[in-house]
């Protein structure tokens, strides 16, 4: 569904996090910028030239001046958009082009009809296209692992398309480093009972966001930190 | 049964739950530093008089006194390392919020605070900010 004429959405910034993905990555904000005006990517200490990409498809840039993954790039585009006061949707967006910039209007939309506090994109209620069979069962089992760390039940854990509303961006405070963030965001949302729906999203991996993506032995290391972030959280 | 697995074991779950529980109490780094002070009286007395640990080893169901230094050892080593790597942890997330902090204000420096209208911005001004 194509909306007509695109609405202003100025009270929207759709966070962008970015790690050399020069190649697209501009391409990628222009898309998002036909429709949401504010976007704010975050230069994670990239080495090619993606600050100057960033820079040229108009999106406000913040730059870490060392890599520091991709939870603190998060965070760090929260807390920018949060010095806007007209800020009230928050959105985390990938910079490799998986995601669909139709999926966050949609989002956006139901989130303004509702007073659920934060919607997550969710592959299986949606679709998804060019993802393998040992994938596919690797994030059935994260579902599995965030119901009993957060207590939370999803059908698609660790999917990035996420939007929320100005009350949780102030509470989120992402401390994990790196993509163990899903996780981590899930956690929040557990400690302070926020209210929260799945929203169905299409993905499309393409061998560029394949090659950029993450390999799956690394679900190992984000189980880990789930569980000592976990125990060490609050004290 | 060696009486020296009771203490051992309870040793290293304490170890463990302290740790865990208590990382930022003054306590537990007044509590690391009296284990250093006894750890070197230990050392002394060892170096003085050899049979001293072997005494101790024989009370508590070890073989060898050097057996002894080598369990209290890997307790020691498993305090230092958990200690080292709840201070890593800490130093890395102030230096995250460091660097983020000086990354947002760069931003703004150069480009004004978000949402105020910038020139790449498609449209007419927002009046919502001054």
């Amino acid at each position: 569904m194509e909306p007509g004429p695109p609405r202003r959405n100025e009270d929207v910034w759709v966070i962008v996090p970015c790690y050399n993905e020069a190649p697209v990555v501009r391409g990628v904000i222009e898309t998002v910028r036909r429709h949401f005006p504010n976007v704010v990517a975050v230069d994670d200490g990239s080495r090619d030239n993606s600050a100057a990409e960033i820079q040229a498809s108009g999106a406000r840039l913040v730059q870490h001046p060392v890599n520091m993954g991709a939870g603190a790039a998060y965070q760090t585009g929260v807390d920018f958009a949060l010095r806007d006061p007209g800020a009230e949707f928050f959105v985390t967006f990938d910079a490799d082009g998986q995601h669909r910039v139709e999926d966050v209007i949609a989002m956006v939309n139901h989130l303004r009809g509702v007073d659920t506090e934060v919607l997550i994109g969710s592959r299986f209620l949606g679709s998804v296209e060019g993802m393998s069979t040992s994938r596919r069962t690797l994030l059935k089992a994260a579902v599995v692992f965030e119901r009993m760390t957060s207590g939370i039940t999803l059908t698609d854990a660790h999917q990035g398309l996420r939007v929320f509303r100005r009350s949780f961006a102030r509470i989120l405070d992402l401390q994990s480093h790196d993509m163990s963030w899903a996780s981590e965001f899930l956690t929040r949302m557990a400690e302070h009972k926020t209210t929260y729906e799945e929203f169905p999203v299409h993905v499309e991996y393409t061998d560029y966001s394949r090659s950029k993506g993450q390999r799956s032995i690394n679900s190992v290391n984000i189980g880990m930190d789930v569980l000592i972030n976990k125990l060490l959280r609050g004290r | 049964m060696q009486w020296i697995k009771i203490p051992l074991v309870l040793a290293a779950i304490l170890i463990l739950v302290i740790v865990f529980r208590n990382r930022q109490r003054v306590e537990l780094r007044a509590g690391s530093r009296l284990l250093v002070v006894a750890m070197a009286a230990i050392a002394v007395v060892s170096i003085i008089d050899p049979d001293i640990p072997q005494a101790f080893a024989n009370l508590l169901g070890v073989a060898r006194g050097t057996d002894l230094l080598l369990y209290l050892l890997i307790v020691v080593f498993v305090l230092t390392t958990l200690g080292l790597y709840f201070r890593l942890r800490d130093t890395d997330q102030h230096l995250r919020r460091l660097v983020r902090s000086i990354a947002i204000d760069e931003a703004i420096r150069q480009d004004g605070p978000p949402g105020a209208p910038s020139g790449a911005a498609p449209g007419e001004t927002d009046p919502r900010t001054s």
